[in-house]
């Protein structure tokens, strides 16, 4: 059985010629090992670039791997040579991405019903940057269809899996304070109510 | 050519509605009614006058917001000792979907900032692995269903072209012309050197029911120019064909045949 070290060497062999996320499954194939194991030797592979600080990284994909360059060296590739990047979203894109990525799988209806707004052409959109699919149909009346995110999704914002979003509650800062508020409810209503009928 | 100004869009009555309490400083829980209700009708009306198409879901909730400022203005109930029962805000459901509206724009706003400094790192797309491989990359991504669907497919599409293939053969062939077939007939009194013919002799394909229809008509023809001449013993006898002297005229022009009757 060939050592840690030769496996991880052919790993990153394999991904560089790979150049796609390269799935752990079929390394773990060709080595005839644990999925696990090979998972393990990849994030351990992924510290060492990290920690050497090298010019390439390693970026995880639902649970796949691949090459990257280093955010820091984004300016000198610009010197270099103008890549595309990709465009940035319009608002309303990213708020029903972020509905489906927190929701999902989620129907249409569900994400109207949030915003308030139809999003028919806004979906439709999503999907064609792959960064939303179907993933299925709701057992609701209609058999509406169910959409998620995509492994597209995860590599265009950064994430190595669905696990790594932002708890929500993490990003209330600006709600925590009146979620306090809530707290003491009775009264407080009682308050609210009676100000606002002597307004009038 | 027209243009699109963007105005201050909201992204829908929500966002709207987020703004303008934010705007006036108010809590989300604590929303007077009475005072927003104002602000969003006249913003509505505002975006009107730009010429924005105010869609219907903004409208909606304008009778909504005027509806829950209708039930604030009911007296309350209150029970007899004091303050134990409460009814229900007119607000709460409002206020509900609000928080939830207003959580998912800070994930939204999450969202763009990951995505801007994960746009910060580049990958190398896939290359053409053939040079590795050393024979042309071959696998589909396809799964059974798939393929089945595609083979059918081109099972479909090769039997239609097989028809249209079929359907152009024919018509070509149609494309015999009363012309051609008097050139056929000249020739054919010529080689046989013979001047008189059984009509059928003439038919290319005696089956064809459109051959045999331009053979006679271009016997008819000739027969106006006086190349041949036709007699039929009796009704659905058999037509003999002759040749007159004319027959091979270089072009006996309409005129003089008109001129000679």
């Amino acid at each position: 059985m060939a050592s840690n070290k030769t496996i991880k060497s052919a790993i990153e062999s394999m991904m560089f010629v790979w150049g796609e996320p390269l799935d752990i499954k079929e390394i773990a194939e060709i080595f005839n090992m644990d999925k696990k194991e090979v998972y393990n030797l990849c994030k351990e592979l992924q510290e060492e670039y990290e920690q050497e600080g090298r010019g390439i990284v390693i970026r995880e994909v639902n649970r796949s791997f691949q090459f990257t360059t280093r955010r820091e060296n984004l300016g000198y590739i610009e010197r270099l040579c103008t890549p595309v990047r990709h465009k940035r979203l319009s608002q309303s894109a990213l708020e029903v991405l972020a509905i489906v990525a927190y929701k999902q799988p989620v129907t249409k209806g569900e994400i109207e019903a949030v915003r308030g707004i139809r999003c028919d052409r806004v979906i439709e959109g999503l999907v064609k940057k792959k960064l939303v699919a179907e993933v299925g149909r709701s057992d609701a009346v209609g058999r509406p269809i169910l959409y998620g995110t995509t492994d597209e999704f995860l590599k265009q914002f950064g994430f190595a899996s669905l696990k790594e979003l932002p708890a929500i509650e993490d990003l209330e800062g600006v709600l925590t304070e009146d979620d306090e508020e809530t707290g003491a409810t009775d009264s407080l209503y009682m308050q609210q109510i009676s100000i606002d009928l002597s307004d009038k | 050519m027209s243009y699109r100004v963007k105005l201050n869009v909201f992204e829908g009555p929500f966002d709207l509605l987020v703004y303008l309490i934010e705007h006036a400083q108010m809590s989300i829980y604590d929303i007077k009614i009475s005072e927003i209700t104002s602000q969003y009708l006249s913003y509505v009306e505002k975006m009107k006058n730009a010429d924005i198409n105010v869609s219907a879901e903004f409208m909606v909730l304008a009778a909504a917001l005027v509806e829950i400022k209708s039930r604030m203005l009911l007296p309350r109930k209150t029970t007899d000792d004091g303050c134990a029962e409460l009814a229900e805000d007119p607000r709460t459901e409002l206020v509900e979907k609000l928080v939830e509206y207003k959580r998912f724009k800070r994930i939204s706003e999450m969202l763009a900032c990951r995505q801007e400094e994960a746009s910060m790192q580049f990958e190398k797309p896939q290359e053409d692995l053939s040079v590795y491989t050393g024979e042309p990359d071959e696998y589909f991504n396809l799964d059974i269903e798939q393929f089945r669907r595609a083979f059918e497919q081109f099972l479909v599409r090769k039997r239609r072209i097989e028809e249209i293939r079929e359907h152009h053969k024919r018509t070509e062939k149609q494309r015999i012309t009363t012309e051609i077939r008097m050139e056929n007939i000249k020739e054919f009194f010529r080689q046989s050197n013979v001047d008189e013919a059984d009509f059928r002799e003439l038919i290319y394909k005696r089956d064809d029911k459109y051959d045999v229809a331009v053979t006679f008509s271009s016997v008819l023809e000739m027969m106006k120019e006086k190349r041949l001449d036709a007699s039929q013993k009796y009704l659905f006898g058999d037509i003999t064909v002759k040749a007159t002297e004319h027959l091979f005229d270089e072009n006996t022009d309409e005129g003089e045949p008109d001129g000679q009757q």
